[in-house]
Parts: structure tokens; C-alpha cells; sequence
């Protein structure tokens, strides 16, 4: 592999993983709520939240690039009180990976901490323990499996992601390039062979993940 | 302990919960059949479950005021509670799951030494366990060694035996009367086994439907079923029409079915006619023929229908001109050579034959 093959692999990864990273605390809080708590907006919360899987990605990555674009409402306050860009750079490949990721894992959370005994939690509070304890001693390590396998999961999905991030990252080489838009790129230009390349890294990393996941998912059955 | 229940109003699938009662005494059972109630009033006292209204105080502090939006958090209640399914922790170890609620200092009267609970349940040995290794018996002692430890001021027992077979039970038992008599700490528990109330209760209330049906001492409540609907919870064997034909003084004679029978009924209305005759297995004495010496009022000539073993006893269902069910030692059993078709006499003393206006 090349040089700038390389950088493409390793800046790809590093994306899904900062992405993941970032989504996850959110993303399990989110899930918590759903599974255990009944509020007022609760369905149209879980709505938004399910849009980036049946949206076209492209209309999700418009809608990105129309609010942290210079003249959107989060982008212009961005770029006005901390003088930096969102569209176009690193960082909105990292918010085009998190959004369209973050249903993945929410549900797969949300369903993992649905399946912990709600006794458990109770009998822990006769117990003495405050909501925070319940949730780091019981709630979290009786669910983790399926939230782990939610966390690969969306990593695997963010390692594809394209047609967001070219909406509002570009396909910038060096700089905004990830593994899809790199594939997308060298066919363009006829470069079959190099495409090919990705391709095969592309595939490898998939399967590990999701090889990974279902491993999970079939031990949180158990 | 005194733990006061007042206006607890919680609707249930085909009934509504309403308690009205003050709970004294140390070891105090709620006794009902399944489906009366009894898991979802323990719930609303620990605080698990919210009642339409509720007033719950324990001692001095009060838990629950739904009127006045008195809500103290299940965490601070102090209240134990094992549930039927005993809710261990599948993820940590015997060890993690005894001290999760340990309480060590603060409060020195309660705090039970971790030492003496797991000596005194002998829980020694599967300290390192994980919980899916335990047996029943040793999943039940653990989680009442795991309630004690977080030093509560009352204790919630829920059908602690039933998921346990009749030899298992018999095993497990002793371990709850001695953390009655060691640890000194009030228990509410649920039972539907008269077994388990005779054992370890001092006081019962009776639940049907949602509804208290009686309270006081256990032995009162055994022999002095205050209805039929009790009565026949508590299967009180032998309950049968009755229509009072003489009273003199304390004793009331009743006719019941060809018979006539004595009572040192207490208590009973001056105008009542109509009653249930309640007799309890245990208290009905059984002799081969012959003359019959003896202070019993009420000698029965009777047939031994059938005999079969119940628990330590035997259950012996005989034919008086009614149908009088009694529970022998087996070694009477043999030595009084009973068989069906045998003929005996019973005896029944006055005060044994409860009454109940019908």
C-alpha cells in the first residue's frame, strides 16, 4: 500500500473511533432513559433519533452542512466565538460518523439495559444504593455485553460511512478523504487497482467488527 | 417495632388493596392465600411501589404521607426485603453480593457484625462463589444475610420457603428462627404456610382479597378464626353447620349433622343460632374402643376412613356422622394399629371446638 493509502486507512479509523468514543456516554445515557424512564416526548425523541437509519444519508449530511456551515446557526456561532470551522475538516467527518452511528448503538443499548431485572436495581436501593451506584454496579455491568455490542456495531457502521460525510466533510484528499469517499474517488479517476486495495482493507475491518458483534450478542443471550 | 399502615388504597388486577392495621411485636406474619395481596403490600411498605393513598410509619419516622406528598426514598427507608425471587446479583460473587449493602459504622445498634451473620447462616464456605453454584437453600440464606448486613430496621420477608421443597424447608428454617433470636430485629413475612407462622410468628394478620380479614396473637388467630373465609385459609380441617341448642353458662352444645357437641365457645353473640363448627386436626385426640376415662367433653365414635402421612404426621380422616380430619404421631398410628375401616373414638376438649356465627 501507498503512502496516502495509508494515511486514508488509519485516518478512517481514527474517525470511527473518535466518533464512537464521543456518541457513547451519550448514546448509552439516551438509551438508559428510554429503557427505564416515561417522559413527555419520548416517541418523538426515539423518532429523531431513528431518522439517520431510513433518511437518505445525503439528505442527513445537508441538513449537517446547512446547520455548521459558516452561515448555519451552530456553525456561524462556532466559527464567530472559538474561530473554527466545522464543515470541510476532520471534524465534520467525526459528526457525520457520530450521527449517522448513533441509532445503532442507542438501540442496541437501549434493549441490552431493558433485559436487566428492574428487581435488581430495586433490591439494590434497600440495599442503600443512591441512582449513580445502581446504575455503575448493576444496571451497567448486567447490560455491558449488549452494550458493547452496540458500540462495535456503530464503529462498524461509522468505518462505512459515505454519504453523509461527503455531503459535509467533502472528499478532500489528505484531509477529509476516508475509506468510501477514497473507493469513490479512485474509480472516478480510473484507478481501479488502488480502489481495490481500500476495498479489501474496507472489507477486513467490517468483518472483524461485526464478526465481533455477533460474538457479543450471542454470549448476552446466554 | 411498631409499623402503622394507615388508609393503603393500591387497585389490583380484580381488587383493590385496603389496608388499615398497626403491626406490633417482633416477628409478625401476613398470612393469605396466594393472590391476596400480600407481595404488593410488602412493596408499597418498602417503598417499591407507589399506593393511590398511603400512610406507612415506622417507629417514629414516617415513610410514606401520599396526602401531604411524603415520599422517603427507598434507599433511606432502612427497610430490608428479600423477595420471592430473592433478586441475588448475577454478576458478583457471594462475597460482593453480602457486603453491596453492608453498613459498618453510624447507627451502632443495628450494625450486625459481617462475621456473626455469615457464621450464624453458615455462609462461610461460598463466600467465593458465584451465585448460579448455590442450591436453593444456600441462594435463600445469602440473601437474608445480604438484607441483614445493610443493617435495616425492619426486615421483609417474602415467602422466603416456598421455593423450597418440604425436606429444604425443613432445613432452612431453624436459620430464620435463629436470626429471629440472635439479631433481635422486627420481620414482616409473608407466608401462606401455617407451618412457617406457627414456627416463627408471634402476631399474624390474615389477608383476603386485599382486605384484612383478622390480626392478633398466631395461636388466637389459629384456634379463634374470626370467619369462615379465615377459617377456611388457615384450613382449619374440620369446619362444619352447626345450630346451637343449649348454652349453659360457659359451655354451648351444638348440633352438628347427628351429633352433639361441646363448646367453651367465648365470646359468642347472645342471639346467635346458626354457626361453623371449626376443629383442628391437631387438637382432636383419637382412642381405640373400650371405656373412655378422660376430661374431654365430646367422645365420638367413629370410623378411620383413610390414613396418610403429612409432613413428620399423620393425617388421619375418620367418620363421626361428619367427616373430622386428625394428625397423629406415627408411632400412635401404629400402636392404635389404624387402618380404614378401623373403629375408634375421638376426642375433642370443649375449649378445641371454635364457633362461628354464620
Amino acid at each position: 500500500m501507498t503512502a496516502a493509502e495509508w494515511q486514508i486507512v488509519r485516518f478512517t479509523v481514527e474517525m470511527a473511533v473518535l466518533s464512537t468514543v464521543l456518541i457513547l456516554p451519550f448514546g448509552v445515557a439516551l438509551a438508559w432513559c428510554l429503557a427505564r424512564l416515561r417522559w413527555r416526548g419520548k416517541t418523538l425523541v426515539e423518532t429523531f433519533v431513528a431518522f439517520p437509519l431510513v433518511l437518505p444519508p445525503v439528505l442527513t449530511g445537508l441538513v449537517l452542512l446547512k446547520l455548521c456551515g459558516r452561515r448555519g446557526p451552530v456553525g456561524h456561532f462556532l466559527y464567530s466565538e472559538f474561530h473554527f470551522d466545522i464543515v470541510f475538516t476532520w471534524r465534520a467527518v467525526a459528526l457525520a460518523l457520530a450521527v449517522m452511528s448513533f441509532p445503532l448503538l442507542v438501540w442496541t443499548a437501549r434493549s441490552a439495559i431493558e433485559e436487566v431485572n428492574p428487581a435488581l436495581e430495586q433490591i439494590a436501593r434497600t440495599l442503600g444504593a443512591g441512582e449513580w451506584r445502581v446504575f455503575f454496579t448493576i444496571t451497567l455491568p448486567l447490560a455491558k455485553r449488549g452494550i458493547l455490542a452496540g458500540t462495535v456495531l456503530a464503529f462498524a457502521r461509522a468505518l462505512g460511512e459515505f454519504g453523509a460525510t461527503i455531503m459535509v466533510a467533502g472528499n478532500i484528499p489528505g484531509v477529509t478523504t476516508t475509506l468510501s469517499t477514497g473507493i469513490y474517488q479512485l474509480v472516478q479517476a480510473g484507478e481501479d487497482s488502488h480502489a481495490w486495495t481500500l476495498a479489501g482493507v474496507s472489507l477486513a475491518l467490517a468483518f472483524a467488527a461485526v464478526w465481533i458483534n455477533v460474538r457479543l450478542m450471542r454470549r448476552s443471550k446466554r | 417495632m411498631s409499623l402503622i399502615l394507615k388508609n393503603i388504597s393500591l387497585p389490583l388486577a380484580p381488587f383493590t388493596l385496603e389496608v388499615d392495621v398497626e403491626i406490633h411485636g417482633r416477628v409478625n406474619v401476613i398470612f393469605g392465600p396466594s393472590g391476596a395481596g400480600k407481595t404488593s403490600l410488602l412493596e408499597v411498605v418498602a417503598g417499591l411501589r407507589a399506593a393511590k393513598s398511603a400512610f406507612i410509619q415506622l417507629d417514629d419516622l414516617v415513610l410514606t404521607d401520599v396526602a401531604r406528598g411524603v415520599f422517603v426514598p427507598i434507599r433511606q427507608r432502612g427497610i430490608g426485603y428479600v423477595p420471592q425471587d430473592l433478586a441475588l446479583f448475577p454478576h458478583l460473587s457471594v462475597r460482593q453480593n453480602l457486603l453491596y449493602g453492608r453498613k459498618s459504622g453510624g447507627d451502632k445498634e443495628r450494625v450486625f457484625p459481617f462475621e456473626r451473620i455469615v457464621e450464624v447462616l453458615e455462609i462461610q464456605p461460598l463466600l467465593q462463589r458465584g451465585v448460579a453454584q448455590l442450591s436453593g437453600g444456600e441462594k435463600q440464606r445469602v440473601a437474608l444475610a445480604r438484607a441483614l448486613l445493610a443493617a435495616p430496621r425492619l426486615l421483609l420477608l417474602d415467602e422466603p420457603l416456598a421455593s423450597l421443597d418440604l425436606k429444604l424447608k425443613t432445613r432452612v428454617l431453624p436459620y430464620l428462627a435463629r436470626v429471629r433470636d440472635e439479631f433481635r430485629i422486627p420481620m414482616l413475612y409473608v407466608t401462606h404456610d401455617r407451618f412457617e407462622t406457627l414456627a416463627l410468628a408471634d402476631r399474624m394478620v390474615v389477608l383476603v382479597n386485599g382486605k384484612i380479614e383478622q390480626t392478633g396473637p398466631v395461636q388466637e388467630v389459629f384456634s379463634r378464626p374470626a370467619s369462615l373465609a379465615v377459617a377456611d385459609i388457615l384450613t382449619v380441617e374440620t369446619v362444619l353447620p352447626g345450630r346451637i341448642v343449649k348454652m349453659d353458662g360457659e359451655l354451648v352444645t351444638v348440633a352438628a349433622g347427628p351429633t352433639a357437641l361441646v363448646s367453651a365457645a367465648q365470646n359468642l353473640p347472645a342471639n346467635i343460632r346458626e354457626v361453623y363448627v371449626c376443629i383442628r386436626a391437631e387438637d382432636v385426640m383419637v382412642l381405640k374402643g373400650g371405656d373412655v376415662p378422660g376430661s374431654a367433653r365430646n367422645h365420638l365414635p367413629a370410623v378411620v376412613k383413610s390414613v396418610t402421612r403429612e409432613g413428620a404426621l399423620m393425617r388421619v380422616e375418620l367418620d363421626c356422622g361428619f367427616a373430622l380430619a386428625a394428625l397423629l404421631t406415627k408411632q400412635a398410628c401404629e400402636e392404635l394399629a389404624l387402618l380404614p375401616g378401623s373403629g375408634v373414638v375421638a376426642l375433642v376438649k370443649a375449649p378445641h371446638i371454635h364457633l362461628i356465627p354464620r
